[in-house]
Parts: structure tokens; sequence; C-alpha cells
């Protein structure tokens, strides 16, 4: 089935790597009707998935909240009709304990309490709308962020608060990224069928993973959002089952959270782990360490491939996968946040096979976050990180798009990261993110290497990474939003 | 080994507002602390594994509008026989077991063997009872645990000489380090085998269970076409959810539910829903009950659910225990099931492994999604299947667990460990068990 590009935002497609300046706005509804006539004005605007993204011109994206979808006027009866998560929101507490959030397991200052935006503290401002604005560069991005914030007031919007982004370039020079610890990042994205031309040997995604409306990996339509169909008089939006016409298609959802890496304790950690037994550094074996907790080397060479050291040739390299080369972990570790995040064919019915592909293939996430705050070290030596002074924020405004936050994100989240016994592992979480204790108060600080003729296992791994702000959202189609900016009272 | 039971008492409670509250208050001291309370210490029971209180809510049979009474439910797995275990109930627990069934419509009366009495006249029988690991004891879970701590802090202690190793010296540096610990005396040893008499007794059960299989199945083959035009014109005749709107997005009472779950490695649920009209949907779930019954206590009973290679039928490892049991005098299933990890790892894990395995039991519930010949379709709805499974879930009012942040597999391997430690292995044999740790 061909995808409706036009109506499809295009974050979906792509995440916009000719325009590297980047800023999201978080915005709070106060006067619907004049939210409703700024929406409208704003969708002609909107980059979709049709064209090419013009250099010459910002990108723009616009995703709700379900209490933004509420303020901007939808019927209730609609409103009942967006998936769980979506209604509950990120931080539901119950939902906080499994995503790790809770204050029994999660780092105190990173529980929803504390977020800096999307939390449950008093002041908080409901966050109602995500606007991301995409620029070639810093000074066209500011013009861009100054005329929209020129235009909230009138458009009874209030700016709850501006994320900036900054991309870390790979000393590669290639256009590939970094993150903070200095790793390469952004390598491993899913294929999406008719969207992606097929690369590697790995299989391709089904579209409806990432967009609502078309098949998803089990040969279904996943539920989309409804409206009556006497609340859609003109027809704005396409017919559904039940009467009712669909809000959802060529949607989907839209998960933010902002995550602060605490780089030098990174480095610090490895630094101790890693010393000789006269107690002086090692940096080889420490590097050869964070390699291990990540599952690729700094410069992006999956362990899997490369196990000794990092390979420029092997940056990118993707097309790989674990139970033929590495059923025990020898080369990359179990626990490996790679490994963790994707286990590719790892995991039963039948590692190895495509049973266990097709399994791990409705778990998948299409990234498009990016990095804020400066590097501690712009070359990323981890000799400079541990002398330089550590006391700004920086991080990565973590974004991925998904059909099923529950099956997907959340569980990406809970069952691969969090859990600790996953893949036969005990008393571990993922080494970057995951909480270092059970909400019963169990340690869960350790990480194992698998081994000959035994496994090393360092333990106290403190949290690198503190969550600082999230919310789940909904990314309309182009036709939902001119259904939004169209309702009346 | 000793090999597991369940006992599940079902009593009916008065119909008054008075004494569900009663109830509510009594299980709700129980709930603080299921393993160390006052009324019914489920910690001080050295062989149970899991225990719960459910309240099986007053509702209307939705095919012949006849009320179904409110009851409540406890249900206990446990090392050994029924009638053992339901004794040292009365003695650990008579008062509490009191207190909380005195709000039932016949309260049990004074003295323990009344009590005794009383509990036996409310036992029901389970119809399928699964267990992980057929003959794995309580303490043998948390005696090979607190093994494998020891060893894995033994090797923390000595990373650097551990890594530089020859592999079976480091084999015996374990077994010498196991061997000095006194308190560690049981591991030098292989776990008991079963009673030669009750092995005897199981092997009978086997021949004779599959003799009598195939003879009930020679009789009943004339009678296949007429069982395949009724179950397939059942099939196309139930109502099935995909067509009602309101099964289609909602995690039903996911916040009543979920605030009893993710707090440790294990969950549990219990799930209460009525048969499909008729008596043909009633038969056939009783058959496959029992013929299930027979095949997870013979063929699933080391630690996997569902896996037939020669099938290329992949099943599930992270079900410790659970129960099918007809309850309401044929109308309504019970089920309870005690996993790992979270429900929607669970509901993925049936329905991209063992979905044909769900659809011969739960297709005959009320509102299950529609199956096709009775394997094929069914779970395989995927979102359709999920929001089944929260609607018709009940809350576990009291759920107790003897290792609640031990995963099935963490236990299997565990046992491995210890099977292994001292055993006679060759060179490959002995990097294979250090590769456990």
């Amino acid at each position: 089935m061909n995808l409706e590009l036009h109506d499809i935002q295009g974050i979906i497609a792509r995440g916009y790597g000719k325009h590297p300046a980047a800023a999201y706005l978080l915005l709070h509804v106060a006067e619907p009707v004049a939210a409703r006539r700024w929406l409208g004005a704003l969708i002609d605007r909107i980059q979709t998935c049709e064209q090419r993204p013009d250099p010459a011109v910002p990108c723009f994206n616009i995703a709700l909240t379900h209490p933004g979808l509420a303020a901007l006027g939808l019927d209730p009866e609609a409103l009942g009709t967006f998936p769980t998560e979506l209604q509950e929101g990120m931080t539901e507490p119950q939902r906080s304990r499994a995503l790790g959030d809770d204050g029994a397991a999660a780092d105190p200052k990173g529980t929803p309490r504390h977020w800096a935006w999307g939390g449950t503290g008093h002041q908080q401002r409901p966050v109602h709308c995500l606007l991301m604005l995409f620029a070639v560069s810093p000074a066209e991005l500011e013009l861009a962020v100054e005329a929209m914030t020129g235009s909230l007031a009138d458009g009874g919007l209030a700016l709850i608060s501006r994320l900036d982004t900054s991309l870390l370039a790979d000393q590669a020079k290639d256009g590939g990224v970094r993150e903070h610890f200095g790793f390469r990042d952004a390598i491993s994205q899913p294929g999406i069928q008719g969207l992606h031309p097929q690369s590697g040997n790995l299989p391709q995604v089904p579209a409806g993973e990432f967009i609502l409306g078309y098949t998803n990996a089990y040969g279904l339509i996943t539920e989309c959002p409804r409206v009556h169909r006497q609340r859609d008089p003109d027809g704005l939006l396409p017919p559904a089952e039940f009467g009712t016409h669909d809000l959802g298609r060529n949607g989907s959802y839209l998960v933010f959270r902002q995550l602060d890496q605490r780089v030098k304790a990174f480095w610090q950690f490895l630094d101790q782990a890693s010393r000789d037994p006269d107690g002086s550094a090692n940096p080889q074996r420490r590097l050869e360490l964070a390699a291990r907790l990540v599952g690729r080397w700094p410069g992006g060479a999956p362990l899997v491939e490369s196990p000794e050291q990092d390979d420029p040739a092997l940056a990118t390299e993707n097309s790989f996968s674990y139970q033929q080369s590495d059923p025990q972990g020898l080369r990359c570790p179990l626990g490996a946040h790679i490994r963790r995040s994707n286990p590719r064919d790892s995991l039963s019915p039948n590692p190895g096979s495509a049973a266990s592909l097709a399994v791990n293939a409705t778990h998948r996430l299409l990234r498009r976050g990016r990095t804020y705050g400066t590097p501690l070290s712009a070359s990323f030596d981890p000799e400079e990180i541990l002398r330089a002074a550590d006391g700004e924020q920086r991080g990565l405004h973590f974004i991925c798009i998904n059909a099923n936050i529950t099956r997907q994100f959340e569980f990406v989240q809970r069952s691969w990261i969090n859990n600790s016994q996953f893949n036969g592992l005990l008393d571990e979480t993922d080494p970057l993110l995951g909480p270092r204790r059970l909400p019963s108060g169990r340690p869960t600080d350790q990480f194992t290497i698998q081994g000959c003729p035994v496994r090393q296992r360092i333990s106290g791994l403190p949290s690198f990474v503190v969550v600082r702000g999230g919310a789940y959202f909904f990314l309309p189609g182009i036709a939902a939003l001119r259904y939004l900016a169209s309702l009346t009272p | 080994m000793i090999p597991q039971s369940s006992l599940t008492i079902v009593a009916p409670i008065q119909p008054s507002a008075e004494a569900l509250a009663g109830l509510g208050v009594a299980l709700g001291k129980l709930k603080l602390d299921p393993a160390g309370n006052h009324l019914v210490p489920f910690g001080d029971f050295e062989r149970l594994h899991y225990a719960r209180f459910v309240i099986l809510d007053a509702t209307t049979d939705p095919s012949n509008g006849q009320p179904v009474a409110a009851s409540l439910a406890l249900s206990c797995c446990f090392d050994g026989s029924a009638d053992g275990f339901l004794r040292e109930l009365v003695v650990g627990a008579a008062e509490g077991l009191r207190v909380i069934f005195s709000h039932s419509s016949e309260g049990p009366g004074q003295g323990d063997q009344a009590l005794l009495a009383w509990l036996r006249r409310h036992q029901i029988p389970t119809q399928t009872f699964y267990v992980n690991t057929l003959g794995r004891t309580v303490s043998q879970i948390h005696q090979e645990a607190q093994l494998r701590d020891r060893i894995e802090r033994f090797l923390d202690a000595a990373p650097r000489a551990a890594a530089g190793s020859a592999t079976s010296a480091l084999r015996q540096d374990i077994q010498e380090h196991v061997r000095s610990d006194e308190a560690l005396a049981w591991a030098r040893q292989p776990v008991a085998p079963f009673p030669l008499a009750w092995r005897l007794r199981d092997g009978l059960d086997r021949i004779g269970g599959i003799a009598l299989g195939l003879l009930l199945g020679l009789l009943a083959l004339p009678f296949l076409p007429i069982f395949l035009v009724l179950l397939r014109r059942s099939e196309i005749k139930a109502p099935h959810p995909r067509q009602d709107p309101n099964f289609r997005l909602s995690q039903f009472n996911r916040r009543h539910l979920a605030q009893d779950e993710d707090f440790t490695i294990q969950n549990q649920f219990s799930v209460l829903g009525f048969i499909k009209p008729g008596l043909f949907r009633y038969f056939t779930l009783r058959a496959i009950l029992a013929v299930a019954n027979f095949v997870v206590h013979h063929f699933f009973r080391s630690g996997d659910l569902g896996t037939v290679r020669l099938l290329n039928l992949y099943g599930v490892d992270t079900i410790h225990f659970a129960s099918w049991i007809v309850v309401d005098g044929g109308r309504r299933v019970f089920f309870m099931s005690n996993y790992d990890f979270n429900l929607e790892d669970y509901m993925n894990d049936f329905i991209n492994k063992v979905a044909w395995g769900l659809n011969l039991i739960f297709g005959h519930g009320s509102n299950y999604p529609r199956t096709d010949w009775m394997v094929l379709g069914g779970a395989r709805d995927e979102q359709v299947y999920k929001a089944v499974l929260r609607k018709y879930q009940v809350r576990t009012q009291v759920w107790y667990c003897a290792y609640p942040d031990l995963s099935a597999i963490t236990i299997n391997r565990n046992a491995a460990i210890r099977a292994g430690l001292f055993a006679d292995l060759d060179s490959a044999a002995e990097q294979a068990w250090l590769a456990l740790l």
C-alpha cells in the first residue's frame, strides 16, 4: 500500500540532517479559539514526507499531548478513543514505576516531581503542544524561533520552555553525530517499508509500526483514535469503522524524554573500574570497558564485528546480528546498551532465526532526538573529559516515534532496558540508562562482561543518565491537524 | 524432589455490604504484609510457593440472566500433598482464617477440627495445574539462589586471578570454596530424586493416560465431522469483540489493576470469565482442560511451556505456576497465573509464541477474539486480545510469593549451577558450566 506522504509529518521520514540547528518549543494552550486559528495558519508550513526539506526555509513539525487535544476542544468521546497510555500520560504513578522513573528505583533527582517540564510538580503548567523547528544555521533558527514566539501571544499560547539543541559532529566529518559520552549515535534506525530503500540484509519494518493506518508487524492495523462522523460534518477526516471518522490516519505517537547525561561521572567511574592493581590509570582498558558498556566503540564500530579495537571502516555498520557469531556475549556483552535496546536475533523464539527477528521487529523505535549542551571535550577525549570542570547541563532530547507506545517505547524501556533479569542476566540493568535498584530495593547496579574462563562483573554503577522532563504526544497527520484547527465549541 | 500441588477454597460471601466491607478490612491487613501479617502469615509456611485471596464479584450470567453470587477464593501452590498442607494451614493460621471466612454465608464453626472440615467442604478441584519445574521445592529454590550468590561473590573477590586461571583450576577453586562453607553442606549432594513409589505411579499414569487418550480418540473419530460442524457454527455465531468499539482501544481498568503490578520481578494475575453459552462449549472446554492437565504434567514440567521442536513450536519459559478452575457450577472459569516481568511481556510472549495454546483454552470464553478451527486467529488479534485480558482480569486482593525477585529463568540457571558444581564434567562441559555464572 502506498503511503500518503503528503499527509504524514516529515519528521517520520527524516531527521532533517541538512538542518543542523533545531529547537523545541513546549507550549500551553491558554485561549482555545486563538490557538486553533494559530494552528490553522501554521498547517501549510508544516513539513510533510512528500517534499524534500528546502534548506532555504526552516522546517516545522507539531505534536500534541492528550491534555493539549482537550484544550483545543476535541470532544470527550474522541479523547476517549486515544490509547490508554496517551490518556494517562508518562507520569501516571504506576507507569512511572514501570518506566523506572519512580522514586524507589530512580535517581531522586530524576523523579517526575523534580522534572523541569512535563512533571508532577505543583508549579508546572501542563505541556499541551510541542513545536519542533529545524533550520540550516543558528542565525536562521533564531529568526524562525523569534517569529514563532512573536506569534504565540496572539495565538492564545504560552511558551513553557524553549529546549535548544546542538548537534555534536563526529570527528570523521562524514555527517555523523556523537552523543555526550563520546559515542557515535543515530546509526541504527529501522528501515520502514515503502519509505526507505532497503539497506543491508536486515529486514525492513512494516510502515504500520510507525504510521497509523497501515499494516503493522502483526499484519493488522493499529487502532486509531476516531471522532463521531457528526463531529466532522465537512468530512475533513477519512471515514472509519463504527460510523466514525479516522483522526489517527497518517499520524503517530511521539515520546519525548529529556535525558541529562553525567558525562564526567561516567568516565570517572570507568577510570576507577579499569585501574591496574597498583592503582594507576589504564586508558586502554578504560576505553575497552566503555565500549563493553555501550556495545560499540566510540567511533561506532560494533563490538560483535570488531571486538578488539575501534575500526573506522565499521563506523556506520548496522547489518549485524548476534546469535551466529556471539551467542554467549563474549564479543559484545549480553547486557551492553545496544544489545539490550535492540537485541536483534538474540532472544526467543529460537535465537538466530527469522522468528526471533520477527518478534524483535514488533519493538522497534524510530529515533529522532538531538543532543543539547556543549560537550565536555570537543574531541571527546576521556583524558580531557576527566580534567574538565563539569557544571553545565548536557544530554539528549530523546525523541522516538512509534504507533503503539505500550508495545514499542514502553516495552523497550521496561522489559529490556530496565529488566534486571534480561536475557539470563542477574541484578543488572542497562549500563547507561537503567535504574540501579528494583522498586523492592534490591540493587541492580552491576554489569557483567561474559568471558573465558569466566565472566567479570563490575559493581556499584551510579546513574549516568537522569530524566529531566518528558511527555507522550500525538503526532497528527495533516488532515487531522486541519480538523483540530477547525473545531467549534 | 517433591511434587507440587495446589489447593483452592471458594466460599460464598454473605450478600451484605457489611460482610464485603469487613472482608475488605481483613484482606487489607494481609495485603500490607502477606508474608508476616498476624492473620495468615504466608511466610511461615515453608513449603508454600504462592498464595492469593481473590474476591469473585457477584454478577449476572449474560446467557440466562441468572445472578451469580459473590465468593471468596483462597488459592495456594505448595510442595507435597494438599491434605497435609491444609492441616498445616489450620495449625498455623486458624484464627486468621476464621476471621476472614467469618464473612462467608456459612462461616466455619469453632475449633480447629470444625475449621478443617469446613475448608475441606469448600475445597474445589483444579482442572489444569501447570508447574514450571515439577519437584523443585521452595527450600531448594532459596538454597540454590544462595549458592549462586556465594559463588558469584567469590569470583568478584578475586576477579583478575579468576580471569587468568585455567577452566578446571577455577572450577576446583569454586568447589573448594563451597566445600569450606558448612552452611552449604547440602550443595555437595545433588537434589534427591522423586520417591520411587511416586515415579512408578507417575510412569503408570503416563502410560495409562496415553492409552486411554488413544482409545477415546479412536472412539471419538467418527464424530469428528459433527464436532467440526458444531465448532465452526459456534465460532461464526459467537459475538466477536472486534465488532465492539469498546473492545478496540481500551486497557480496561488499567489503573485499578496496575496498582498491584511491577513491584518485583514476578507479577500475577487472576482472570474470571464466563464460558460461551451452550453445552458444546462447556464439554469441549472440560475435555481440553483435562487433556491439558495431563500434557503439562507429563510433558511440560521442566521449565518450558509449549515448546515442541518437531512442530517448530517455541514455548514460554516465564510462567511459574498457573491454575485453571471451573467455578460457579460450571458457568465461569477462574484462571490464576504467576509469571515473570510485566503483563505486556506476558501477553506479547503468548501472542508471539503460543497463541494456539491460548486459543484452545480461552477460545471457549465469552468475548474472546474470534478463533478459526479452535487454534487459528484468536490471540493473534493482538490489541483485541490484550483488551479482553484486561477486561476479564480481576484484582488479586492478596498475593504472596516466596521468591518474588527470582525469574523462572534465573531459578533454572541456579539449579543448573548446583547440578553441575560437583558433577563429573569434561572440559567443554566445564566451560559451559562456568558460563552459567
